[in-house]
């Protein structure tokens, strides 16, 4: 039972479905921008902003405002301290899974 | 979960090849390949037009993959990007100098070991069957298979059969080979250009980018 606790140390920020979804999105990719992030989550414009907003103040994104050609981009990567954090939960979770099975 | 996770990671993966842009740049350069090989059949042995055609392979293939790099991130700044979004992709293992050796000393030696089974059985019919075959495992396992995109399926099949029927003519290297390069890149072309348009048609431009 003492194994399973290790649950309850899943970083919360990333445990909400949509921030996980998000930074599930950015840990595959060097960098997606707004307009990906929107699409590929379903996510309101307010409700990604939002959710971006807390993994920014986390430090766990860096969000950038620039330019492909013309054309505008609010670009989203990982930081080293965000991938670190989505590896950690990926592994604790496969714990938990590898644990209950 | 962690296979729903892996789901989010291949979708990611899939989106490169959603717009089909890359088969319609990569299928030209097949073409312009396929029209080398019957060009240099067709232009009489020793004048300029085969010798000079014969010297430019290299600036065919290294600036047609120039090309055709350009063009596609060009065409997807304009048609993809405004529409569903831009992604930077990580460059994995296949960009790493190593691997490219590795990948070109693979080219070498196979194409020295064809050039020598050739001489010594006295005949090249078996070649389009050959690339025909390498072209269908790429598209099959590199494409299809990897990134889970089913009509790569169709095109590497495709690829097989075509590269083998063409091994069963008569017709001079030159021409089998220009005719399996041609038709395979008129059929990338055909398949990036279906996708092209069901993409165009699914995904409005709403003159909105989102990115504000």
């Amino acid at each position: 039972m003492d194994d399973l606790r290790g649950v309850t140390d899943l970083d919360r920020l990333i445990h909400e479905p949509a921030r996980l979804l998000i930074a599930t999105i950015l840990a595959s990719v060097v960098s997606a921008d707004f307009l990906y992030l929107q699409r590929e989550t379903g996510l309101t414009k307010g409700n990604l902003s939002a959710h971006l907003s807390k993994l920014e103040d986390a430090g766990y994104v860096k969000i950038e405002k620039t330019f492909k050609g013309k054309l505008p981009l609010t670009v989203c990567k990982l930081t080293p301290t965000g991938k670190k954090a989505v590896t950690r939960y990926r592994q604790q979770l496969q714990d938990f899974m590898n644990k209950t099975a | 979960m962690q296979n729903n996770l892996s789901q989010v990671e291949q979708r990611v993966k899939q989106y490169w090849f959603k717009d089909g842009l890359g088969e319609l740049a990569g299928g030209g350069m097949i073409l312009l390949v396929g029209v080398y090989f019957a060009g240099q059949e067709w232009l009489t042995e020793g004048s300029i037009g085969r010798t000079l055609l014969q010297s430019s392979l290299a600036l065919l293939l290294v600036g047609g993959a120039v090309a055709t790099r350009w063009l596609v991130n060009v065409m997807k700044t304009r048609l993809t990007y405004p529409r569903t979004g831009y992604v930077e992709y990580q460059p994995g293992v296949k960009n790493t100098p190593s691997r490219r050796i590795f990948t070109a000393g693979i080219a070498i030696s196979v194409s020295a070991l064809l050039v020598f089974f050739g001489r010594f059985s006295g005949s090249f019919n078996w070649l389009p069957g050959f690339t025909g075959l390498v072209f269908g495992a790429a598209f099959i396992l590199l494409r299809a298979r990897s990134n889970g995109i089913g009509r790569f399926y169709v095109l590497g099949t495709f690829c097989v059969i075509w590269g083998v029927a063409l091994s069963f003519t008569n017709l001079p290297m030159g021409y089998s080979l220009g005719l399996f390069y041609g038709v395979t890149g008129i059929a990338s072309m055909l398949s990036g250009g279906i996708t092209l348009l069901r993409y165009l048609r699914d995904n409005p431009f709403s003159g909105e980018t989102g990115n504000g």
